[in-house]
């Protein structure tokens, strides 16, 4: 197990490496720079400049002095927020991205799962067509569509909850946030969930404990669950990345301080360190997220061994 | 083989099925899969069944113990020791199956549910019909396990059916039927997904049942060779119906229906039946 973690944490590296440099070329590549201004400055200002950021040297060179920093933890200093490294931005960001990230993930996991087993088990009944047809529509709907009407509805006709701000953390300001990312992901969720279960339901071995008289609870509980959650848990890293990509638009629209904005502002910016650690950062967890999954994987499917 | 099973006495009698109809509802219609059939079965008797792929042999079985698909019912009645099976409601039901009806199912590699334990698998069974802890239904577990003669089998408890052999997890499922002592083991083509020699000792292990245990069997199977090895009495299925039905001694020998002498037909003249 500690062999196989630090196998996939160890090829992991040369994986980021590449995700780095794919990053650092493209920023470079796009037009513009992060002190261009519609009005010129002066040039010795601008070499001055260009110097303290070393962004006179060759290529290469500002790539190697980027990983050579990177290799002690050092983000580098923001090109925009004069004041602020990318490691200071990031820790101001991450409670209110990983807040909001982590409890979206388990809300849609438990949920989706909820939904999908009992729509399989009660496989064309109405409770099925209404889960069906509704995660149709969480499908349909895309977050930043769902997000401006859950504010309009809640926070203005409504007047239940409020519409934007981070407020300390508090649990009112972050129920529509997180609503409007989890919905499309208990969509997809229910819907796998409900098509593993059902496969699941229709296997030999189901007919085994059916067959041994044992209460349908009782059987969707033991025997079920471990097997149809299977697919699910494949799931989890490309449902986390779409939940990383869709809190950038959620906490555009609701007005968190998380690090999603700082993605966005950053590419905007050609802030080029801004944006280069905001996409390690990303990376990483989502290397971890597909760790943690098939280690999860190996511990529910006896066959499979790590 | 024994063939004076004609002097029946009523106490004897362990289930009586009476004109039994199997419907399917499927996107062509109403399909009727079996048609009014009538069958008994008395203690420790080993009842063979017999018919090609679709004759309907297992779906009678399914019909009794509730294991029919979603699309599919059944009219007429099965007593099971004086209670009726059928029109029973589903919880009724459920005290018998799987503990004093037990079933073996045909694909042994796929009917064990693959990530749980071999002895979690067994020992559920008995904490369900019999109120055991697991302590004790795992003692039972290891009881059973040699019934059906598995060696090792302490280690066998903790380990997950994709690490036994085909013929050791077709004596796990038997071994299941057999947990909470049942009267009644229908076994549904139980050797057709094994090699010949492990086939032959899982009949063994039937025989045993019924000899040794007083176990009644129902044995279904296409392969009439098997069935002769370990039944009393013999139905022969064709497309629904028993065309034919006596003692094995007496269908073998002598068979008056059409279908039975092309079955009895296609084994080898080099076999001895």
């Amino acid at each position: 197990m500690i062999k196989f973690i630090t196998k996939r944490l160890l090829i992991a590296i040369p994986t980021l490496l590449i995700i780095i440099a794919f990053g650092f070329i493209m920023m470079r590549v796009a037009p513009g720079g992060p002190f261009t201004n519609e009005r010129a400055l002066p040039p010795e200002i601008e070499r001055n400049i260009q110097e303290a950021y070393n962004l006179n040297k060759p290529l290469y060179e500002q790539f190697f002095i980027y990983i050579k920093n990177l290799s002690v933890g050092d983000f580098g200093p923001s090109f925009k927020y004069k004041d602020f490294t990318v490691n200071e931005l990031i820790i101001s960001g991450l409670p209110v991205s990983a807040t909001l990230g982590l409890s979206s993930i388990i809300i849609s996991l438990f949920l989706g799962s909820f939904l999908g087993i009992i729509a399989a088990v009660k496989r064309n009944t109405y409770f099925d067509y209404s889960v069906m047809s509704v995660s149709l529509v969480g499908i349909c709907v895309p977050s930043f569509v769902m997000a401006p009407i859950l504010s309009l509805f809640f926070g203005l006709y409504l007047g239940i909850l409020p519409t934007s701000g981070w407020n300390g953390g508090s649990i009112l300001n972050l129920i529509l946030p997180i609503t409007a990312l989890s919905l499309p992901q208990i969509a997809v969720i229910s819907r796998m969930m409900r098509a593993s279960t059902i496969e699941v339901l229709n296997s030999n071995f189901i007919r085994t404990a059916r067959s041994k008289g044992l209460k349908s609870s009782y059987i969707i509980r033991k025997h079920v669950i471990r097997a149809s959650i299977l697919p699910i848990i494949e799931y989890l890293a490309p449902a986390s990345a779409g939940l990383m990509t869709g809190s950038i638009i959620v906490e555009q629209i609701f007005g968190l301080p998380g690090i999603g904005r700082y993605f966005v502002v950053g590419a905007l910016q050609r802030d080029y360190t801004l944006v280069s650690g905001v996409m390690i950062l990303y990376a990483s967890l989502l290397i971890i997220l597909i760790l943690i999954t098939d280690i999860l994987r190996a511990y529910l499917d006896p066959r499979v061994k790590i | 083989m024994q063939s004076t099973q004609k002097n029946i006495k009523n106490n004897d009698l362990l289930l009586e099925v009476n004109n039994l109809n199997v419907f399917f509802n499927t996107t062509d219609g109403l399909i009727k899969a079996v048609n009014n059939i009538n069958l008994s079965i008395n203690k420790g008797e080993c009842l063979g069944v017999v018919g090609e792929s679709g004759s309907g042999k297992t779906q009678t079985f399914f019909s009794i113990t509730g294991l029919l698909s979603n699309n599919g019912y059944c009219k007429g009645s099965a007593i099971f020791k004086g209670f009726d099976l059928i029109s029973s409601s589903k919880k009724e039901r459920m005290k018998y199956l799987g503990k004093s009806i037990g079933f073996i199912f045909q694909d042994p590699m796929t009917s064990l549910t693959p990530h749980m334990k071999i002895g979690d698998q067994l020992s559920e069974i008995s904490i369900f019909h019999d109120n055991l802890t697991k302590k004790e239904s795992l003692k039972r577990a290891l009881e059973v396990l040699d019934i059906v003669k598995l060696p090792k089998s302490r280690n066998l408890i903790t380990s997950y059916p994709h690490e036994l052999s085909g013929g050791m997890k077709q004596r796990i499922m038997i071994a299941i039927s057999l947990m909470c002592s049942p009267e009644l083991i229908i076994a549904d083509e139980p050797t057709t997904a094994l090699d010949v020699t492990t086939q032959s000792e899982i009949l063994n292990i039937f025989n045993d049942l019924k000899n040794q245990l007083g176990i009644s069997i129902i044995l279904i199977s296409h392969n009439i060779g098997v069935i002769a090895e370990t039944s009393d009495n013999i139905i022969v299925m064709k497309d629904g119906s028993i065309v034919e039905n006596g003692s094995t001694y007496n269908v073998l020998t002598n068979p008056q229906d059409k279908y039975t002498k092309l079955l009895l037909s296609c084994i080898p003249p080099w076999l001895d039946v």
